[in-house]
């Protein structure tokens, strides 16, 4: 049979280091052929490669076993190749439609958006996709995106679609209708390419490649692996996928929540009448599907969204309305969920970035100056011990791979907070091996006295994790249950909105 | 088939093979300018360099004329640099010579030690109190700083007219008015720094002024903070910068800049208040500061290098009848060559091999 795609002898290096070695690579058609392996392994380089949106140094890409030159994204779509990137590039003041067709017109100057929109509806209503055309997607969720995206490709013909970590932002719901619609595609013939760090969905695919370190370890058949295996190939080593958490009492409360309310842009509610409270030594976790609240409930605790309604307490001082600045200072750390956006200066250095929030910190400085030696060293430092794959301190955070990107964040707000965090999906993305050691992180963290709110969609984290949880939906608390004597479906049936489930 | 590709890494090589070829195109376009013009390309080329450099006259003119140009630049860097688009060089430029003059009628017969910092200030808070208000309008009602500098550079170019013609500040002999004020006294022109030159002490303060820039952006934390601005505001927000304050603070430097190339143009250059001198020299910034790539030793060579123009096009028109639009003209193209050289760099030429 010939390959839909072939890859041989792929090299990419950039400055100083190399993000791809030799890499061979196949895909049969109709095949979820599953790419895997650690932050900054090399794979979303090595579908930008594919894609035409890198030029390898070395290396032959083969379609449909025919030699391809592939040098910028528009010729990978002349030869049928789609991607849904990492982090999306779409422009939020247009429409779904003008995102889709703009930038993809391949004849004529005016934009037939009436055929497109034919097309377009055709292709959602054979794949059950439900996106609204005309919405603007700054009104769009994440998750919603995705879509988009895909759509993209799809409305351009695409045989072989790469998907660079799509469920990332994706709630397990939206996950499952993406696979269904990724079996439909395969099923029609396409083959896909699926970035992904979570074991489930690789165990999904038909074949999985696994990359150490720019270079190809393994190609296995899923059928004939097991996700222990794969993780052993990945990281060189075995990882413990459930952290033990030691048992503690917690303390005296640190961060308390009263009747907190909070509108949004068009004065509707998207915080209603929020209670909890969370003490020293204590991990809160916060269930919910995304876009219930939790990222809203981030903002007023952090500062940046200014609450309607209710008391927030911090150590028993109100500090409702307080700028993030007074919150910083008063100890509390910050994990955004939208890291390139709220997380970091992608153009700063990793040790600028470090340092974000902290520039006029004195231990940051000499006199007037910031004391570029002392905020070198400490970046060296965070990079060793939170292994963050760059060639030094002085890489710009953009040129990071996503998870390497997010160790930066979190390296920054465990290393100045002091006494609160709040950590919004901070394992998004991040590979096995990585999530261990976060999770090692909050746990240590809670020992040495934090009060800890920990948001995750993975539901298996914070049953491993927090010590209570509170699940959220559209923008209430549904209840706060203790993990030890609650299953999970209990707790998916209160992130659906039901309201049975004991309070604590 | 030859492609441009996006360069993963700028190379620093390609860059400086970009703006290179950038200044050459620039130099043919001109003679091909100067060409149609009917004028014998190479006499006035020569010209143009002797009345630049060919003499310390000349070195001491391209200085002079640099001066104003490098300030407005440096205030144009410090507002780009932070995507604050803060076009009101113009304007402030203006109230900075306005502030200085009114500086010099309240502190005359100060000391020379206090007197010229003293009138430097006046003219430095004139441009502030221009830029502030630009600020206040973005900070508190959202008015894009575009449209507020614009408007309050008319404001200030229209008030200095009014000033010197019917207004408080105007010269009037006899019967006419010659939209000037009356020559300051001699102990308010900036000493000179050789003799009796027209090499003022004023031309030192550019060079300190781009030191101070530089140092303050790439090594304190308000300089993080304005890059980081520009770069990504909303992450600055997350992480306590104050960004109302941060603008403001931006936009006061910016326009303390600009006003002291208006208030040393007063006190070294024309010795009087009028508007001729002053005209186009925050546009002229705008263009030395983008060329300079909104760096600051990259803004003192860009001035440097019209302020050589400048000076090269008095001699040049002296010599021969060479239009006086052929300065702006030189400028235009540098500046649009310039701007593609900077796309260019980004990318790589490749030859494709179509299978
Ligand atoms: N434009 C760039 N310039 C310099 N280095 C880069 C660039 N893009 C990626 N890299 C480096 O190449 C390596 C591979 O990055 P890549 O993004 O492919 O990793 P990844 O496997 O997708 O990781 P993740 O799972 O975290 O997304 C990383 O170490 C990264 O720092
Ligand atoms: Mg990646």
């Amino acid at each position: 049979m010939t390959t839909a795609l072939r890859v041989e002898g792929l090299t990419k290096r950039f400055a100083g280091m190399i993000a791809n070695d030799d890499v061979n690579f196949d895909l049969l058609p109709g095949e979820i052929h599953c790419l895997f392996g650690e932050n900054g392994a090399g794979k979303s380089t090595l579908s930008s490669c594919i894609f035409g949106f890198y030029r390898p140094d070395r290396g032959q890409i083969f379609v449909s076993g025919e030699p391809v030159h592939v040098g910028s994204p528009i010729d990978a779509i002349r030869h049928g190749i789609g991607m849904v990137h990492q982090h999306f590039v779409l422009v939020p003041e247009f429409t779904v439609l003008e995102n889709i067709i703009v930038g993809t017109q391949r004849s004529g100057i005016g934009l037939k958006a009436a055929d497109a929109r034919k097309k377009l509806s055709r292709i959602c209503e054979s794949y059950g996709i439900v996106v609204d055309l005309d919405a603007y997607v700054w009104q769009l969720p994440v998750g919603r995106q995705q879509w988009v995206e895909i759509l993209k490709a799809l409305y351009l013909d695409a045989r072989i679609l790469i998907l660079d970590e799509p469920t990332a932002v994706l709630t397990p719901g939206e996950s499952r209708i993406l696979f269904n619609i990724i079996g439909e595609m395969c099923a029609r013939g396409l083959s896909i390419i699926l970035i992904t760090h979570k074991l489930a969905e690789v165990m999904q695919s038909n074949r999985v490649t696994v990359l150490r370190k720019g270079r190809v370890v393994a190609t296995l058949k899923t059928s004939e692996t097991s996700p222990d295996e794969l993780v052993r190939l990945m990281v060189g080593r075995d990882v413990s996928f459930s952290v033990a958490k030691p048992a503690l009492a917690p303390g005296e409360e640190v961060l308390a929540v009263e009747g907190l309310t909070a509108r949004g842009h068009w004065g509707e509610t998207v915080l209603n009448n929020i209670s909890f409270s969370v003490a020293r030594h204590e991990i809160l976790g916060i269930a919910g599907v995304a876009g219930n609240g939790q990222k809203e409930l981030f903002e007023v605790l952090c500062g940046v969204r200014k609450p309607d309604a209710g008391a927030i307490r911090l150590r028993g001082e109100d500090v409702a309305g307080l700028t993030p600045r007074a919150l910083m200072d008063r100890g509390v750390g910050h994990i955004p969920d939208d890291r390139f956006r709220e997380g970091l200066v992608p153009e700063f250095s990793i040790a600028e970035n470090l340092v974000l929030g902290w520039q006029r910190s004195p231990k940051y400085r000499t006199g007037l100056m910031m004391d570029r030696r002392a905020i070198a060293d400490l970046a060296r430092d965070m990079i060793a011990q939170y292994q963050i794959a760059a060639r030094d301190e002085t890489v710009a955070a953009g040129k990071l791979s996503g998870g390497n990107a997010q160790k930066v964040i979190i390296a920054r707000e465990f290393l100045h907070a002091s006494g609160l965090i709040l950590a919004n999906q901070p394992t998004r993305g991040l590979d096995v091996g990585v999530i261990e050691y976060v999770q090692r992180q909050l746990l240590k963290k809670r020992g040495e006295g934090f009060a800890i709110v920990l948001a995750s969609e993975e539901l298996s984290d914070l049953f491993s994790l927090a010590d209570r949880i509170a699940v959220m939906f559209k923008g209430e608390i549904m209840g706060i249950v203790d993990p030890r004597t609650t299953t999970i479906a209990e707790v998916g049936v209160l992130m659906a909105g039901g309201r049975e489930g004991g309070r604590s | 088939m030859i492609q441009f590709e996006r360069r993963t890494e700028t190379s620093g090589v390609w860059t400086t093979i970009s703006f290179a070829v950038a200044s050459l195109a620039g130099l043919a376009a001109t003679a091909v300018l100067l060409a149609s013009t009917g004028a014998d390309v190479l006499q006035v080329f020569g010209a143009l360099v002797k009345g630049a450099v060919g003499s310390p006259k000349a070195l001491a003119t391209t200085l002079v004329k640099a001066t104003p140009l490098i300030l407005t630049g440096l205030a144009t860097v410090v507002a780009f640099r932070a995507q604050i688009w803060s076009i009101g060089q113009e304007g402030q430029v203006f109230a900075g010579a306005m502030g200085g003059y009114l500086g010099a009628q309240l502190l005359a017969g100060l000391p020379a030690l206090l007197f010229f910092p003293g009138v430097l200030a006046f003219g430095i808070a004139g441009g502030m109190a221009v830029a502030w208000l630009s600020a206040l309008l973005r900070n508190r009602f959202g008015v894009n700083e575009i449209i507020s500098t614009v408007m309050l550079n008319y404001l200030a170019v229209y008030l200095l007219s009014w000033l010197l013609q019917g207004g408080p500040w105007g010269e009037t002999g006899g019967t006419i008015s010659y939209h000037q004020s009356p020559m300051l006294p001699d102990a308010a022109f900036l000493p000179a720094l050789m003799g009796s030159s027209r090499l003022h002490a004023g031309v030192l303060l550019p060079f300190l002024a781009a030191a101070i820039c530089a140092l303050v952006m790439a090594r304190t934390p308000l300089g993080f903070e304005i890059r980081g601005l520009g770069y990504n505001p909303e992450a600055l927000r997350h992480k306590g910068v104050n960004i109302g304050r941060t603008v403001t603070l931006i936009m006061l430097s910016s326009g303390a800049l600009a006003a002291l190339a208006g208030a040393i143009e007063l006190f070294g250059v024309t010795h009087r208040l009028r508007a001729d001198n002053l005209i186009g020299l925050g546009y002229a910034g705008i263009i030395v500061g983008m060329i300079g790539g909104l760096s600051a030793w990259g803004t003192v060579l860009a001035g440097l290098f019209f302020g050589a123009l400048a000076s090269g096009a008095v001699y040049m028109r002296v010599l021969g009848d060479v239009p006086a639009a052929l300065v702006p003209a030189i400028q235009g193209i540098t500046l649009f060559l310039f701007l593609c050289a900077g796309v260019l760099a980004r990318y790589r030429i490749v030859r494709v091999v179509v299978q």
